[in-house]
């Protein structure tokens, strides 16, 4: 597959994703692009990947995380201790994108292949480099955490 | 509510956030992609070689702190690389002239590193020449041949000029270099990066989309 393939069928997704994760539109969307931007730099390793789009969403996730550090660093945030998504590019699923934002890196990532992304448990293990086991973990405690985040949740499976 | 439901309902939950936002498309245009994986890709690759060459001088980090910091990636140094082999000047319009010494053996390696430097995405072989099919189109407004200067002596090596902000998005140049008797061929196009096929097999000298640049005159 070439890059420019991969990027017009893959961008839309990754996009999506990114932004349920940050709650900020430009915000997605630049780190996409820099995801992408390195993707096309290992164009060679990455196009062999069984799920490239996953790879992207990953490195625009650490990237939003390794921002939010150095900013910490240079700004005294007072009590927000998290990268803060809303402002006026907030999209209607800020709250999912607000809980999803409280959660720590490695459990959003597990959360965001294994439910966003429809990833099996064997391949995010792979993509993560941890071990099956440690992905179901990390899930079972961020479904908790979200569930906890977000209480219409369980409202909604009492009314089922 | 058991882990299987509470996963399901969660699962639910994110599909219908997801699926809500299905008007979000992304912008950003390919080429910008490209340009910015360039210059990230050039800047990394400065960065590796002054660290392998020790010359991480306090003078050198402050220029190269400029250059992070411009983020552009269109800014581009003026200089000359001198080998034995081949000889790089890079321009301030982000052009290169590349000068090869056909009675030289040529290192591939050192030439696609300092073609990478000047943000020439390449891939230089030595007894084998890659190509792609289909071809990409834009060679000819990639790399244009140099006239020969005048009173330059009786041997003139050959010249090319080579303009990177011409070379299509997802594209690299492919220089496949041969040793001949007593000289050296080297052949050059455009191939789709991580699309392509190499053969030991020259190509022919007058071969469409394809430059050769060689010395006869030099080899005697």
């Amino acid at each position: 597959m070439e890059f420019s393939e991969f990027y017009e069928s893959a961008r839309d997704e990754c996009l999506r994703v990114v932004l349920l994760n940050v709650g900020d539109r430009l915000l997605a969307e630049e780190l996409v692009a820099e995801g992408f931007a390195r993707a096309w730099m290992s164009w060679r390793k990455v196009r062999h990947l069984q799920v490239p789009q996953a790879w992207v969403v990953r490195v625009a996730l650490n990237v939003n995380v390794s921002r939010w550090r150095r900013h910490r660093r240079e700004v005294a945030l007072g009590s927000h201790d998290r990268p803060a998504p809303a402002g006026q590019d907030a999209v209607m699923s800020g709250e999912v994108a607000a809980a999803l934002g409280r959660l720590p890196l490695r459990q959003r990532e597990v959360v965001t292949l294994r439910l966003l992304l429809d990833l099996d448990t064997e391949t995010t293990a792979r993509i993560l480099g941890i071990a099956p086991g440690t992905v179901s973990a990390h899930l079972h405690k961020a479904v908790a955490a979200l569930r906890s985040a977000i209480p219409r949740l369980d409202d909604q499976e009492v009314r089922k | 509510m058991n882990d299987d439901t509470a996963l399901g309902t969660v699962r639910e939950s994110l599909a219908t956030a997801r699926d809500s936002l299905t008007g979000v498309q992304m912008r950003t245009p390919l080429d910008s992609i490209v340009r910015n994986g360039r210059a990230a890709r050039r800047r990394h690759r400065l960065l590796a070689l002054m660290i392998s060459t020790g010359a991480v001088a306090a003078v050198a980090v402050a220029a190269l702190a400029v250059g992070l910091t411009g983020g552009t990636g269109s800014a581009h140094r003026a200089g000359t690389i001198r080998t034995a082999a081949f000889i790089l000047v890079s321009h301030s319009d982000g052009t290169a002239t590349l000068t090869i010494n056909p009675l030289v053996l040529l290192d591939p390696g050192t030439l696609q590193s300092d073609l990478d430097q000047d943000g020439i995405p390449a891939m230089v072989t030595t007894g084998s020449f890659c190509s792609s099919e289909p071809q990409p189109a834009g060679l000819s407004d990639v790399v244009s041949s140099e006239p020969t200067p005048s009173g330059s002596g009786p041997v003139a090596d050959p010249t090319i000029t080579i303009d990177p902000a011409a070379m299509p998005a997802g594209t690299e140049l492919s220089f496949g270099n041969f040793q001949a008797a007593g000289s050296q061929q080297t052949s050059l196009t455009l191939v789709s990066t991580g699309s392509y096929t190499c053969t030991s097999t020259p190509p022919a000298l007058a071969t469409p989309g394809i430059i050769t640049l060689t010395n006869s005159q030099a080899a005697q």
